[in-house]
């Protein structure tokens, strides 16, 4: 075997696979609810951020209106899973052939991905032309309207009233198996002719035009690839929240999903990831910390808002020493660490 | 790079450790406690949040119930679905409680209660008033408010018994289900008195220029006698006072989202002749006995007198499920829930609570507060005739 054959390129991903699976089953057999429910938030949360990340971080169109997209995917899926008999109560005006039937959660995440994906490319077509701050007011333009179409569409969306009684489908399998998918697909995307236009697009404009990239088409295709993963995204959530209201796609949510992306590091998949673990853990540490301590003898009372005054701080501290991000735009490289550890030349130790 | 790393590595790992340190907890009965102490909710939670460890504190002190001491497993909800979902799952499966309170909002309510009933433990709501509400969380998920059909019937009546006022222009919040269903609720039972709706217009949460509905209702041929504005307490102050700048002198009536020192400190003089419904007037000199004493303890333990009737609600609420515990003669949380049904002229700050048959809202008196002079006064103690369906 050659060190570029099939079986020595795919032994890391296969091994990190089997390692996660084995960690999720740990996870669903042994650990309790609470534990669950954070790794099952992690995985959303990276589903979030690197398909934020396909198109902020490699086209460097910066969308703030992503949680637009979340919103349609989860109002959409969740209105074609609520149970037929819910429906009567809570959306009694839905059209006929909604309103007879619910859908299984995979069919019902497909299609809320897909609108969000059609969405974003009948945005996408005026607003990829835009660029720098202009796209980023555009895109934060697209979440208020969104918002305000969720909150007057009454029959569909019950308005500003709580959107309830969405079936608890979402579980730590399916979560993570989308999760992994994205992860895997966008990380090819960014290693594909696709993503070094996206990247070519990025950093030097005119240069990549000048060797035949389309930008806009570029952009288009980073714009919608992303919005259907976030509109998977915000099926889940809906799924694993089950009551929900549009105030609940707002800015809140807009701003916690852009400071994962920026710790970890615009541009970097792995950075986005690592940048969901570190908030995720650190805010939930912290959340239990501020309830109050007994360190030693000493008891310190609890002081609410503590958690995020420390999380702001430490926001500031990384983006003062570490501008970009804890990855700054670099990967970990999987293959090169294995390959580090097994010697090149292997084969001689089993061919005496 | 590496070494930062590990430095951070170790913060997490210390913080683990510390996080996880868990209390002792022998001979205690444990009830949990979320309320938003940060973010939007903060201005109802936070008093409600004082007012129900001021009960806890009392009942402790007066030898707390079954011989052991009531603890409130507190966390802080945020303002935030996913945070108040895990803190819920927390105090079910770590700490362990025995009751689950807090939350003056629907929305936060329906993101902890199904947690809560799912480990077969009640969830009682100090503050969300939608009569919508039990019914999504069937066995489990109580209030210790009024609901919003009480509230706006009473104020229908009142607006049309006391006040004589036959036509109304209706102005709500499309915004938040609180103020959809408000402006529903007052005006079915409206119409079904013989008034009548002579011009319905909406606005957004948040929205800082009425012009445009200023001019629709000065449009009018005929000026109503009144308005019915259904709003939050962020946005009262600035409807008020537009409309008053504008010219409109009729009486203003809203929901117990008036109750906020806000109404008067943004709106002025232009809160005179301001109508509201809410659970009670916090007044020490104008309110009942039982307001007056909650109002002398809070200043005691606070420093500050009581923000809102949230405060009282909050009270109320440890009142509620402490009594309950008392009569089920056991903390366990089915005996609990069985006494909680049962509940029956108990009385509270915000008035007396009792669980008729099958329902999971309280029948109270609904109290009519009217701005005078700068101050909410008591108008009236109203007890509606008839109450709109949920």
């Amino acid at each position: 075997m050659r060190p570029g054959s099939p079986v020595l390129r795919l032994a890391p991903p296969a091994l990190l696979l089997a390692l996660l699976a084995l960690l999720l089953a740990a996870a669903d057999l042994f650990a309790g609810d609470y534990a669950q429910r954070i790794v099952i938030g992690i995985g959303i949360n990276i589903i979030l951020v690197v398909s934020l990340n396909l198109s902020s971080g490699f086209t460097g169109v910066f969308s703030l209106g992503h949680t637009g997209f979340m919103a349609i995917g989860a109002y959409a899926a969740s209105v074609c899973t609520l149970p037929v008999a819910l429906k009567a109560v809570n959306l009694p005006s839905l059209p006929g052939w909604l309103s007879h039937s619910a859908l299984p959660f995979l069919p019902a995440t497909l299609i809320g991905g897909a609108l969000a994906m059609c969405v974003a490319f009948v945005v996408g077509i005026s607003l990829m032309r835009l660029k720098g701050a202009y796209v980023s007011v555009a895109t934060l333009g697209f979440l208020v309207i969104v918002q305000v179409i969720l909150v007057n569409w009454d029959q569909v969306t019950r308005g500003a009233r709580t959107f309830a009684g969405v079936p608890p489908y979402s579980s730590i399998w399916n979560v993570w198996i989308w999760a992994a998918l994205s992860v895997y697909l966008v990380w090819r995307i960014g290693r594909s002719p696709f993503g070094r236009d996206m990247k070519a697009a990025r950093d030097d404009e005119i240069a990549a035009r000048s060797l035949g990239v389309s930008v806009i088409r570029s952009r288009l295709l980073a714009f919608c690839f992303s919005a259907f993963l976030t509109g998977v995204a915000g099926s889940l959530w809906a799924h694993f929240i089950t009551s929900f209201s549009p105030k609940s796609f707002f800015f809140v949510q807009a701003f916690t999903v852009i400071t994962m992306l920026v710790i970890g590091g615009l541009g970097s998949v792995s950075g986005s990831v690592i940048g969901v673990f570190i908030i995720t853990v650190l805010s939930e540490v912290l959340r239990n910390a501020e309830r109050g301590l007994d360190v030693g003898s000493v008891h310190i009372p609890p002081i609410y808002g503590a958690s995020q005054v420390l999380m702001a701080i430490l926001f500031v501290l990384i983006i003062v020493f570490k501008p970009a991000g804890l990855m700054g735009g670099r990967e970990i490289e999987l293959g090169s660490f294995i390959r580090r550890i097994v010697p090149r030349d292997w084969k001689k130790f089993r061919r005496p | 790079m590496r070494t930062r790393l590990a430095l951070v590595l170790v913060v997490v790992a210390s913080l683990l450790a510390v996080g996880c340190g868990s209390k002792g907890g022998g001979n205690t009965i444990k009830i949990g406690m979320i309320y938003n102490m940060t973010g939007s909710q903060a201005s109802l939670d936070a008093p409600s949040a004082n007012g129900a460890k001021l009960a806890a504190k009392e009942v402790n002190t007066a030898g707390g119930v079954l011989g052991k001491k009531i603890e409130l497993a507190a966390f802080d909800g945020k303002s935030d679905a996913a945070t108040i979902a895990n803190s819920a799952t927390q105090l079910t499966q770590t700490d362990k409680v025995v009751a689950m309170l807090g939350f003056s909002d629907s929305d936060m309510v329906m993101a902890a209660a199904p947690t809560a009933a799912k480990a077969g433990i009640v969830f009682v709501t100090s503050g969300a008033t939608s009569p919508k509400l039990p019914d999504q969380v069937p066995d489990y998920l109580y209030l210790a408010c009024f609901g919003d059909n009480v509230q706006a019937a009473a104020g229908a009546e009142y607006a049309f018994n006391t006040m004589k006022a036959k036509t109304v222009y209706l102005l709500i919040d499309k915004g938040m289900e609180y103020t959809l269903l408000l402006g529903k609720y007052f005006k079915d039972r409206f119409t079904e008195l013989g008034g009548k709706v002579v011009l319905e217009d909406n606005y957004q949460t948040g929205d800082k220029d009425y012009s445009a509905q200023i001019t629709k209702l000065r449009g009018l041929k005929a000026a109503p006698d009144m308005l019915y504005i259904a709003a939050g307490p962020d946005d009262v102050g600035t409807i008020v006072k537009q409309f008053r700048d504008a010219g409109v002198k009729k009486p203003i009536m809203g929901g117990d989202g008036y109750d906020t020192p806000l109404l008067v400190q943004v709106a002025g003089a232009g809160a005179e002749g301001v109508y509201f419904t809410t659970h009670s007037l916090m007044d020490a000199s104008l309110g009942t006995d039982a307001v007056k004493a909650f109002i002398a303890a809070y200043q005691a333990e606070y420093k500050t007198p009581p923000e809102n009737a949230f405060a009282g609600l909050g009270y109320d609420t440890v009142k509620l499920l402490v009594d309950a515990i008392k009569r089920a003669g056991s903390a366990d949380p089915k005996a609990i829930r069985e006494a909680l049904n049962d509940t029956k002229d108990l009385p509270g700050v915000t008035g007396a609570i009792t669980f008729q048959p099958g329902s999971r809202i309280p029948q109270k008196g609904v109290t009519v507060i009217l701005v005078k002079d700068g101050k909410f006064t008591l108008a009236q103690e109203v007890v509606p005739q008839k109450v709109p369906a949920p």
